[in-house]
This record gives structure tokens, sequence and C-alpha cells, in this order.
């Protein structure tokens, strides 16, 4: 069963030089207990994807489309409704760990309100439940570290614990978004294995540049190019038989894979350039790629492209 | 000790000490302000430690009572305003957009109208008690405050966390009274200082035009009398003097409390203040 399936997306927002696009016809579908790699270079619109099925975006986004979350579309929910779907049902553990949680209350009542919030426990109880789940996602001394406030956690502690407040409702859908940003190696493979168990157990968005951690967590990835699913598919056969050119391009921008990067930088999201996004910095760019804007087109019924090659 | 603190620890002190003694009042005062404690025009003696009045009150019975009538207005008016420009402040910072610009602009015809003089006019017309006045001034001196908190908040509401609590399923109420408004309190501590101050010292201007409630003693009408009465033209300083000083260190220690409050949660402000 589908648990999240996005339909024909389109999000942008208006600003005085002109409507940023920073979404175009997505469509991309999560199963049951699946985890989708969401992947592409900074400022793609991933996280704007991932805010949308939030429905955190500014008021004055422009979307369109529909996201069915469990066969209800969450576009056309009133705002009461969606808010009762937030952290109870749709989790996210947002991008930035050092600004995310609120600096002048401890990181236990923070994981506490959600649980106050939807289950209605009283205060004590919540505490107890974030303590157990401080202690779920592995941070040692839980009890002491509840009462401790965001700034007496290190970088991976203070990620564990916007993972513990993703997970307090135990939601069915959580989203991810670019985790393990700004950690270091050994701290990232630890917030990285907990994520997989994680993962394991609930359908997730993973949001990410970190295509290693994409790999090890993810059942199926989705490419994303300046607002653009360009290819989507199970996850080994797109790391070991890439079919789009710029999906080629980030793997071979891995340090294992030989440090080339992509030449030039992705078009801006206000001035999108006709035809196929990628084809001023695409290697196999033909003429038909300025003429004609190339449509996802299914390889198999797992592996799916967007590029005039596999016409 | 850094030399901020200590200024905050000496003006937390005298405050002490006046709000001690308006609170003590009666067990410190040797008559009751209103009654005929002696002869006119006394000079200090024990009996009389400040002398009488020209209405032969003893005039440091009226200098302690005095305390009380400052102070209950300046906080009457500090809550007041304080609450409200802290509630409109955090709504028009939060929501942003029209309601933003609603207010803003509203506000900025509000704060066209001269405040002391609207209050002038009031009080000759209404000549209220000192409670409603202490409400009037909290009414009429909001509006400064509005636009701290709301610049403030403006700020705050663009933090992650404040997405992170949405994200959790609160509703904007939620979010503004458990997240926006504890990240606000030092400065609606300073605001609150701050006003408390202006409406003390308003409330004595008040007093010493003869519009202060005739039903209390404060300083502002103690000076006034002795203006009116040959204090002055007779240098009796002790009518005089007395109640001006004890304005000055009023006002002193609580300027002082505000500004290294101010300095405490963000020194960058030193540099900007005039």
């Amino acid at each position: 069963m589908d648990i999240i399936r996005i339909k024909n997306l389109n999000a942008g927002f208006p600003t005085k030089r002109g409507l940023v696009r920073a979404a175009t016809s997505v469509d991309l579908t999560i199963r049951e207990g699946e985890c989708l790699g969401l992947i592409g270079e900074s400022g793609c619109g991933k996280t704007v994807l991932g805010m949308t099925i939030m429905r955190l975006l500014q008021p004055n986004t422009i979307i369109s489309g529909e996201i069915f979350y469990k066969g209800q579309n969450l576009l056309a929910l009133k705002e009461e409704e969606m808010r009762k779907l937030r952290g109870k049902e749709l989790g996210m553990i947002l991008q930035n760990s050092t600004t995310s949680l609120n600096p002048v209350l401890s990181v236990g009542d923070q994981i506490a309100e959600g649980i106050i919030l939807h289950e209605g426990l009283r205060k004590k109880e919540a505490r107890e439940k974030a303590t157990e789940l401080l202690e779920k996602v592995q941070i040692k001394n839980a009890a002491v570290m509840s009462k401790r406030y965001p700034h007496e956690f290190s970088g991976g502690m203070r990620e564990r614990a916007m993972i513990a407040i993703a997970l307090a409702c135990s939601p069915s859908f959580v989203i991810a978004d670019e985790p393990t940003t700004g950690l270091d190696n050994r701290t990232m493979k630890g917030v990285i294995s907990l994520l997989a168990e994680v993962a394991k157990s609930k359908s997730m968005l993973f949001i990410t540049h970190d295509l290693a951690a994409a790999f090890e967590i993810c059942d199926t990835i989705a490419v994303m190019y300046a607002g653009e699913i360009v290819e989507w598919g199970d996850v080994d056969e797109v790391f070991s038989a890439p079919l789009h050119p710029y999906t080629s391009g980030l793997l071979n921008s891995l340090p294992e894979r030989g440090f080339i990067a992509i030449p030039g930088s992705s078009p801006s999201l206000i001035d999108l350039p006709g035809g196929c996004r990628f084809k001023e910095r695409c290697a196999c760019s033909e003429e038909r790629c300025a003429r004609a804007h190339p449509l996802m087109k299914e390889i198999s019924s797992s592996h799916k492209v967007r590029c005039h090659r596999y016409d | 000790m850094s030399k901020k603190n200590l200024a905050m620890r000496v003006s937390i002190a005298i405050f002490a000490i006046y709000l001690l003694i308006a609170l003590f009042a009666p067990l410190l005062t040797p008559y009751d302000p209103f009654i005929i404690a002696g002869g006119i025009y006394e000079e200090p003696s024990p009996e009389h430690l400040l002398g009488t009045n020209d209405l032969a009150q003893d005039i440091f019975s009226q200098l302690i009572y005095g305390t009380r009538a400052t102070l209950l207005l300046g906080f009457t008016g500090a809550i007041l305003s304080v609450s409200i420009g802290t509630a409109i402040g955090i709504v028009s910072g939060y929501y942003g957009g029209r309601v933003d610009e609603f207010i803003t602009r509203t506000l900025d015809i509000v704060m066209t109208i001269p405040t002391f003089p609207l209050l002038l006019v009031m009080m000759m017309f209404f000549t209220p008690g000192i409670y409603v006045t202490g409400i009037l001034m909290g009414l009429l001196g909001s509006a400064r405050g509005v636009r701290v908190i709301r610049s403030q908040v403006l700020s705050i509401a663009q933090m992650n966390f404040i997405t992170g609590v949405k994200v959790m399923g609160a509703s904007d109420l939620y979010v503004m009274a458990k997240h926006v408004l504890p990240n606000l309190l030092s400065l609606v501590t300073v605001q609150f200082v701050f006003s408390a101050q202006h409406f003390m010292v308003m409330g004595i201007g008040l007093g010493f035009l003869g519009l202060g409630d005739s039903n209390v003693i404060d300083w502002g009408q103690m000076i006034d009398r002795a203006y009116q009465n040959g204090g002055v033209i007779n240098g009796l300083w002790w009518w005089l003097i007395p109640p001006g000083m004890a304005v000055t260190f009023l006002s002193l220690s609580l300027a002082l409390f505000g500004y290294s409050m101010e300095d405490e949660i963000n020194p960058r402000m030193k540099l900007t203040r005039i």
C-alpha cells in the first residue's frame, strides 16, 4: 500500500524578481515501510518538497497538485485537521539541529511537548516518556540529559534529540531533512545507523546530499535537479546503473569514485531554461535537449528517468 | 564581580529599600500623614524629622506614604502597558503580513498623539483616582512597547525551532505562548522596568501640576504644595528637597537596573544606545 503519493506537485514562491519554482510536477510514491532517499544539490527543492508535505511553507507559496497520505489529500485538509496529523502521523526531523531546538526549554520538555499535545498525557508522564525516547535514541544517562538544555548537548546528541522529538508520538511516516549535515564522520555514522534502525519500522522520506548515507538507509532513491525529479528507482539499480547523466555525475563526484565534479552550477529557479534543465552541464547533450523538455520515462517497473537518451 | 553586575546589585538594593518602605509605611511613620501633627511650618526636630507643612502635617510621614502612591502608579501603568504591548507585539510579529501591516500602521497613527498632554487633558476633565490614572497611563503608553516586542518577535518567528514546534502539530497560539513568549522574557522585563520608571516620573509630574489624586499623598503633590505655600520662598529645604531626592533615587535605581539588564541580554546594545 502507498503511504504517500505525490501527484503533479508544483510549488513556487512569488518574489519581486519573479516566481521561484522550487518544485515542478513532482510525482513520487512511498510505499508502506519503504524509505525513499531524495538526493540532489543544495537549493534544488528537496527541503521544499518535505515542507510541502508537512504544509509548513510560508502562506503565500503557490502550491498545486495532490499529496495523498493513506488516501487523503493533505493539500485539501483544513489547517486544523492538518495540525492533528503533524507530529502524530507525520513526523519530521528538521535540518540544522543547532537552531531547531528552543534554547530556553530543556530537551526533555521539548520532546514531551508533542506527547502532551497529541496524547493528552500529564506533564510528569510525558517527561518519563521523553526520557524513554532519549534512551531509545541511545543517549547515555537519559534521565539526567532530559533535564539539560540544548546548548549542553553536542551536535550528535542534538540530532538524536531531534529524532526523539520526531518519533515522540510514533508517527507512521517520517521526513528526515538532512539529519547528518554538520556532523563529524564518526558522529554521523552513529546517527545514520540510528536512522537505519528507525527506517526498518517506519516509512520514511530521507532528504540528503550524502549519497553514502542514502545508500545505507534507503530502499528507493529519487534524484532531484532544479525542482524536478530526474531519476527514481530502486536503490541498488540507481547506484550500480544510474541512467541520468546527473546521477552519474553525482556518483562520480564521490571520493571513492574519482572525485570528479559536475561542471557548472544548477540554473536559477526563477529563470529556468527551456528543454532539459541539465543540458548546460551535461556531457552528452544533443540538439533535441534544448528543443524539448524530457518526460519521465519508465525503463523498468522499478526504474524511471527523465532524459532524452532513453526516448 | 563585574562592573555592570555591581550596578545591577546596587540598583536592586535601592529599589528593595523603596519597596520595603512602601509596604511598611504605617510602621515607619510617626504620624498619620493627613492629620494635624503639631504647629505649622515647624523646622526639623526630633518630633518632626522633616518639620511640618502649612497644614501642620508631618512631612516625614508624608514622604514615606508618598512612596506607595508613586510605586502603585508606576506598576499599574507598567503592568498594563507591558501586557498590552507584549500581546499585540507578539501577534503582529508572529503573523506578519497584513496583520502586521495593519497593527504597525495603526501604531504609527497612535504614536503621533502626544501621551503626556493627552493625559493632562484627561486628568483635568475626569479627575480620576490613582488606579484609573495608572490604567490611562498604561493604555496610552503601550504603543512604544509594541514596536520593541514586535521587532524581536519578527526574528524569533523566523527561527528554526518555531518550525520545529509546528512540525509537532502545535497551534499558533501554543507556539506564541510557550515558545515565543519565554524567549522574550528578558526583553519584557527591561520594558517593564523602563515603563515603570517612566510612569512614576510622569505621575510625579501630574502631582506637581496639581492634577494628582487628592486622596493620596505623592511626592509631586508635596513639591507642588511646597511651591504654592511658601516652602520655596522661605527656603524650607526640608520640605522641598526630600521628595525630590526620593524621586531621583528611585528613578535612578530603575534606570540603572534596566540598563544593566539590557546589557546582560544583548551586549551590543551598549554600542547602539545613544
